[in-house]
């Protein structure tokens, strides 16, 4: 069985300077996107659009989402039975034909996700994964020993309580929706969304105080 | 019984459950050519020139070696290249063509 | 496969498309099968031949991620069902608790009602 690369590219940021020569893949991206717009398969507004989307999608979505959620019971009967339908509601649209389920953490349900075939990901509403998320250790880990792997991001479940992993395999996407911490009962929903991390929405941390972005 | 049955019905990326190390908490910022990258699939899906399964298929499709030692949009894009000659979108010889054309493009702009 | 007859109410006379109605209902026990197919596929092996219970019906009908990988974007559409395993079914070593759970989206055609 292959081995991940544990690390994305060879030479630290530092050192990439506008005269640098891109390197071998860069070329190939390069060459095919030219190829397909010469072609009139793709235009370059279509690339430059989507990178404008993609940059769009942060975390701060998703903890706009998580903190409404907290404060607006109706909205999280309604999160909770279409999660894109809601999110939309708030204005996140979708770009493309996944769904969301959010899965809510309770007294007695621990929530995590995980991609172990890829890096699916609820990328509408958090943006795009860490590395860690889309390597190895991760993916062949959370299904197996969910637990332990909590633990190694500091979060420890009682026995009582349920750890349930959600595997991503179809067009289902997932997001975890975070206990609300104790003694934020005068929060704003704008101070309740500032403690929400993208780790809390992937499950593996809870929402703390003392942890705004 | 040969022993590489499992290299045939196991794909390379179905690793759910595996021994595996620590998690090391990398993470890092897009450089400009993977972010293209992304939006390249993003788009290619909504045209469903490739689809988004036809991508994770051209991946595994790559085969352990590939997969292992090059990086995550590093495989995206040599699978796409491949996924295009199988549609005949492209060619491998225009697409080397091309590729010559954009480091020779950047060697004289140096 | 069984195409067991759905629970809804339905309105005489009205012919469902082809594999339009779920064959599975939530609660229903169910197994995923044990052929390994080579190529792509999207049910991992770790699942291959384990029983767990159907959680809720993914809407709508979708086209099967497996045929999609080939390029098939339309038609053959059948349900995706969400269904629990406890983790210590899969795993034999398991050390977590009981409860512990997985849940994963798994296409019509995977699963076999026990």
């Amino acid at each position: 069985m292959a081995h991940e690369h544990e690390h994305d590219h060879d030479h630290p940021h530092a050192e990439i300077s506008v005269s640098e020569m891109p390197g071998y893949y860069e070329v190939m991206e390069t060459a095919i996107r030219e190829l397909l717009i010469d072609k009139q398969l793709i235009t370059g507004n279509d690339i430059r659009h989507q990178i404008e989307v993609l940059d769009s999608r942060t975390p701060a979505l998703g903890a706009k989402v998580v903190a409404r959620a907290w404060v607006d019971a109706a909205f999280r009967e309604r999160l909770l039975a279409d999660g894109r339908a809601a999110c939309e509601e708030l204005g996140i649209s979708f770009y493309d034909d996944t769904r969301l389920i959010v899965l809510e953490n309770t007294e007695t349900v621990h929530n995590l996700i995980v991609c172990t075939l890829c890096s699916c990901y609820p990328r509408p509403v958090l943006g795009l994964p860490p590395d860690w998320y889309k390597l190895k250790p991760y993916r062949a880990r959370a299904v197996s020993e969910p637990r332990i792997v909590l633990a190694e991001f500091g979060t420890i479940i009682p026995d009582d309580v349920e750890v349930r992993v959600s595997d991503s395999t179809a067009a289902v996407r997932y997001l975890v929706l975070p206990r609300r911490p104790e003694a934020t009962d005068d929060y704003s929903e704008e101070q309740l969304a500032a403690l929400v991390t993208r780790d809390a929405m992937i499950g593996v941390i809870p929402v703390t105080l003392g942890m705004e972005n | 019984m040969s022993g590489s049955e499992g290299l045939v019905s196991r794909l390379p990326n179905d690793i759910g459950g595996l021994t595996a190390g620590s998690i090391a908490r990398v993470e890092h910022e897009l450089e400009p050519w993977e972010k293209r990258c992304h939006a390249l699939a993003d788009v290619l899906d909504f045209k469903k020139l490739i689809n988004t399964e036809e991508k994770r298929r051209g991946v595994e499709a790559l085969g352990s070696d590939m997969i292992g030692q090059l990086a995550y949009y590093e495989r995206w894009i040599v699978a796409f290249a491949n996924i295009f000659f199988a549609k005949g979108i492209l060619t491998p010889t225009e697409l080397a063509e091309k590729m010559a054309e954009v480091e020779a493009r950047h060697i004289a702009g140096r | 496969m069984p195409n067991h007859l759905p629970t809804q109410s339905r309105i005489p006379g009205i012919v469902p498309a082809l594999n339009e109605w779920p064959s599975f209902s939530p609660g229903d026990r169910v197994r995923v099968a044990t052929r390994s197919p080579i190529g792509h596929y999207r049910v991992p092996v770790y699942l291959r031949g384990m029983t767990g219970t159907v959680v809720s019906i993914i809407e709508p009908v979708m086209v099967d991620n497996e045929t999609e990988g080939y390029g098939q974007n339309a038609g053959s559409r059948r349900h995706y069902y969400r269904v629990s395993f406890r983790l210590r079914t899969i795993w034999a070593a398991y050390s977590g608790a009981p409860a512990d759970e997985l849940r994963i989206e798994i296409f019509e055609t995977w699963l076999e009602r026990i």
